[in-house]
């Protein structure tokens, strides 16, 4: 992700949350943070705990985002050296002497210290600002049921479109040993005739979805049940997966195999010369070895999901 | 669903797990959980999330996608920090060739603690490294909770209490973990990752540090140390046993096949070859390393006869309390900084004077003899180290950082400098953090000279100055390194410039005249002078108190050269004997041997 790619990531963030925003420029945005997003976002639990059991007003805090630092500090400079100069050339008002004054009696605070505090957050790949915006949007996109919005107005105001529930899981496949890659996968399986297809995400993001059931449209009935459409992902990921080069695991295993007789040619004559009543001790560090050796390089491919829903389209597929 | 990536074996009893093999090699889970919990809110008609964020999940996901198995991910998550290529290339190494077991023995000053972090966030990054333990000295806490996350955006915490185990990643001092209670939860835990700090310290396997290491669960783990091997290549083989049991082969074995002596190796090029596969090492010289020169110049001042007339004042009154009271050393050493005192600024003695003053009883004849001597600094009204600092700094036209040793001079120079227009700003100990960071901008800005007392301490990166100036020096040579270490470290990319301003005719001239002339401190190898030191206070006093009884008990200036020239002479020997101790081609042998398993790496930094 770059600088662009991460401002537009937590401007659409904001959106979705509610956010107000204050201020914004390509560099930075100033926010006021919705309930929800200071909830995921400034870890309060103990104000928000507060505010659940008595029904108080919520106060949210504000942040300032900075998404291009050099950007931005620049842009706050020229505003800095600007405002100076004007301060410079506005002789001494009456209204700052007031203000003083005013100040000396009342403790009234003077405007430009009076702002809301609003800590500074950078906002970059790997930042862990960043990093919690991506586990907000995990924790608060897992699971949704949408309809396609249609595309116009139905002349005739009887006539009924025909709409397909479709299964839609987006899966993230890790191939670990001690060392890792991952891969994502999209599939959406219909539950009227059971076919599956991948890059299921890439379809729906040309569609416009709404929660809520437009009118004229009818859902067809589902042809399979939910549990036959997930066994149909699974086996399709099983088998484009089995066509894969396992070169990798052959290399971890022998890597593995390698380590454990390693250890194996250290432990054994160790245990046969040490005293009867030491032999328990070594043998019990042998195992842990041994399974310190398995965990780290055992190769494996498990998946997950990233987040699921059901998806009604239009069409009868 | 956002559940961790836990690496560790699946449990396979798991009812909402299927588990198969995809290739006769290869484990392969499919989790259903999710499904579950997509029929549960299907039975109870919600609740449903958001399509928006449904859409950021997943491009989230595409952003941190780890799409292959070699590439360092963890340096686009840096932006603010660039890692030294040698750095990037022994992380590399770890990572893909020793499968994040591994000694990590760079010379000091090269960056092992950037390495192991490097190492320890691309696992973090990849999901492979959840639950992390850090050992180190108890000194070191918090420079590595610092790093870790300053650095590194690692949200690393110090270990304080029992309840701080739980975070994901702790450091901890040795001591602490393998004590009771924190011992039997450590034991209790499977860490994804283990890391020692100064690992030298777990050479000798009877230790219990090195048995409760020993115990630990872990899956990568990184030791780290400058000097893998000190006396005996034993601790070589302990250390390796420690990361990879048998790397070596058995106790018995490994005699028998590598070891002639317990300095001298055989069959060099296989054990070399096994070190290699456990073990880096980059050495400073090495290509892509490069360390700027140190240059420095000693400034020699005469008092102004004011200034002197006080110094002769003091130190006939030290040279009087020493004879009257057979002073025991620690009388002795404050006494004689009296004397350091004067040589800096007349506020530093004064402070310290009037202390005395006050401590002395009402009745006793040497508060007139203090008094005259407070009386004596009222005469003087300049300070020529300050005058010459003052048009030192305007020669050098950039940065300065002046190191002093007292409150005192360090607060008059503040005032001084003001007064002539020069824009300084302080640094001292007993700052707070935020304090001290404000201070260091400053310095980075504005201010064109930083006048600091402490020199060690994290934190203190001074590369972009390259200019020091010692208005005093400490007695203690491991202090002036560090001074120096502020400054002259990886990442200079100019010539560091020394000056020591040196009063002639005080117990300064003799220091300097030690420290510069005799043992050549300002231009040993970083490094070096642990071992000299560490050698000769192994038997004796600090270097510290040995001087200050020198300045305390000799007569006068002749027998004080003499004996301080003693002092430097034996301090070249045990340099000598450090050196040489060993046959030469014993020497060579482990460093060659040590040497070796580095070299590969500090090619590829190089290319």
């Amino acid at each position: 992700m770059n600088d662009r790619q991460v401002h537009k990531f937590v401007q659409r963030f904001l959106e979705a949350t509610d956010c107000t925003i204050l201020e914004k420029s390509p560099a930075h945005f100033k926010v006021k943070l919705s309930p929800y997003a200071d909830r995921s976002l400034t870890n309060r639990p103990y104000y928000w705990s507060f505010v659940d059991r008595t029904g108080a007003e919520p106060e949210t805090m504000s942040m300032l985002l900075v998404t291009d630092r050099t950007k931005y500090d620049a842009l706050e400079a020229a505003n800095e050296a600007q405002q100076e100069a004007q301060a410079a050339e506005a002789a001494p008002s009456l209204s700052s002497a007031a203000e003083a004054a005013l100040g000396r009696s009342f403790g009234f605070v003077h405007g430009t210290m009076n702002t809301i505090r609003m800590p500074r957050e950078e906002m970059f790949f790997g930042s862990r600002r960043l990093d919690q915006l991506f586990a907000a949007s995990q924790a608060g996109g897992s699971y949704v049921y949408l309809f396609q919005e249609p595309e116009r107005k139905h002349a005739l105001p009887h006539d009924s479109t025909p709409y397909t529930a479709w299964l839609g899981v987006n899966m993230k496949v890790e191939f670990a040993c001690d060392r890792k890659r991952e891969e994502l996968h999209s599939f959406g399986v219909s539950l009227a005739s059971g076919q599956c297809v991948e890059r299921f995400h890439d379809r729906l993001l040309d569609l416009k979805m709404t929660p809520k059931l437009p009118p004229n449209v009818h859902v067809t009935k589902n042809g399979i049940s939910l549990g036959k459409a997930a066994s149909a992902i699974e086996q399709t990921l099983e088998r484009k997966l089995k066509q894969y080069d396992y070169g990798w695991a052959v290399q971890a295993n022998e890597q593995l195999d390698e380590e454990l007789a390693r250890i194996r040619h250290y432990y054994e004559p160790l245990i046969q010369s040490a005293l009867e009543e030491q032999k328990p001790a070594i043998m019990e560090q042998f195992d842990k070895r041994q399974a310190e050796i398995r965990w780290q390089f055992e190769p494996r491919v498990t998946a997950s999901a990233v987040n699921c829903g059901i998806f009604h389209l239009a069409g009868i597929d | 669903m956002s559940q961790p990536n836990q690496p560790t074996n699946p449990s396979r009893s798991e009812p909402n797990v299927s588990s198969r093999k995809l290739h006769p090699q290869v484990d392969w889970r499919f989790d259903r959980a999710w499904f579950d919990e997509l029929q549960t809110r299907l039975n109870r008609n919600g609740p449903w999330d958001d399509w928006s964020l449904y859409q950021l999940a997943v491009e989230a996901e595409q952003a941190s996608q780890v799409t292959s198995f070699d590439e360092l991910r963890c340096l686009r998550c840096l932006p603010l920090f660039e890692p030294m290529p040698h750095q990037i290339a022994t992380a590399g190494k770890v990572l893909h060739e020793m499968g994040g077991r591994a000694i990590l023995a760079d010379e000091v000053g090269l960056g092992k603690t950037i390495e192991a972090g490097l190492v320890l966030k691309e696992y973090m990054v990849r999901g492979l490294v959840k639950k992390a333990l850090i050992l180190v000295p108890a000194s070191l806490v918090l420079q590595w909770v610092r790093e870790l996350n300053q650095k590194f955006g690692i949200s690393a915490v110090a270990q304080k209490k029992e309840h701080t185990w739980q975070y994901d990643v702790v450091v901890a001092s040795i001591d602490t973990a393998k004590r009771d209670p924190h011992r039997e939860l450590l034991l209790a835990t499977d860490y994804d990752m283990l890391i020692i700090d100064e690992a030298h310290k777990l050479k000798n396997k009877k230790t219990t540090n090195y048995q409760f290491v020993n115990q630990l669960s872990k899956k990568y783990c990184l030791l780290l140390t400058a000097t893998p091997v000190q006396n005996d290549l034993d601790e070589l083989y302990n250390l390796i046993t420690l990361l990879k049991p048998g790397q070596l082969g058995g106790q018995s074995e490994f005699a028998a096949n590598f070891v002639v002596d317990k300095r001298l190796p055989k069959n060099e090029d296989q054990l070399q070859e096994a070190l290699s596969a456990v073990m880096i090492r980059n050495r400073r010289g090495d290509g892509g390393i490069h360390f700027t020169k140190r240059i420095v110049r000693n400034i020699p001042l005469t008092l102004s006869p004011e200034e002197k007339a006080l110094y002769d004042g003091v130190t006939s009154f030290v040279r009087e309390r020493v004879v009257e009271t057979v002073a025991d050393m620690a009388s002795m050493l404050s006494l004689v900084t009296l004397q350091r005192e004067v040589c800096s600024s007349r506020e530093a003695v004064f402070l310290t004077l009037v202390n005395l003053f006050k401590k002395t009883a009402e009745d006793s004849p040497l508060r007139p003899k203090i008094w005259e001597l407070v009386e004596n600094i009222r005469a003087i009204n300049a300070n020529t180290k300050a005058e010459k600092a003052i048009e030192l700094i305007r020669e050098i036209d950039d940065k300065v950082i002046i190191f002093t040793e007292y409150r005192g001079t360090q607060e008059y120079l503040l005032q001084f400098f003001r007064t002539h227009g020069l824009h300084a700003v302080p640094y001292r100990g007993g700052m707070g953090r935020g304090k001290k960071d404000w201070m260091m901008d400053l310095f980075r800005g504005r201010a064109q000279v930083l006048i600091a007392t402490e020199a060690g301490g994290e934190g203190i990166n001074l590369q972009f100055c390259h200019h020091m100036i010692n208005f005093d020096l400490p007695w203690n040579p491991m202090r002036v390194e560090q001074r120096i270490g502020r400054v002259h470290r990886l990442g200079q990319q100019h010539d560091v410039h020394i000056y020591n301003l040196c009063t002639l005719g005080t117990i300064e001239e003799h220091i300097v005249n030690l420290l510069h002339e005799k043992i050549n401190l300002f231009e040993l190898v970083i490094g070096e002078l642990d071992h000299i030191l560490e050698r000769f206070e192994k038997q004796e006093p600090t270097i510290e108190q040995q001087i200050a009884r020198m300045v305390a008990e000799a007569g006068d200036g002749t027998e004080l050269r003499q004996r301080m020239s003693g002092l430097g002479d034996s301090l070249n020997r045990i340099r000598t004997e450090v050196l040489a101790e060993e046959p030469v081609e014993q020497e060579d042998a482990i460093a060659k041997l040590l040497d070796g398993a580095g070299e590969r790496i500090s090619m590829e930094a190089s290319q």
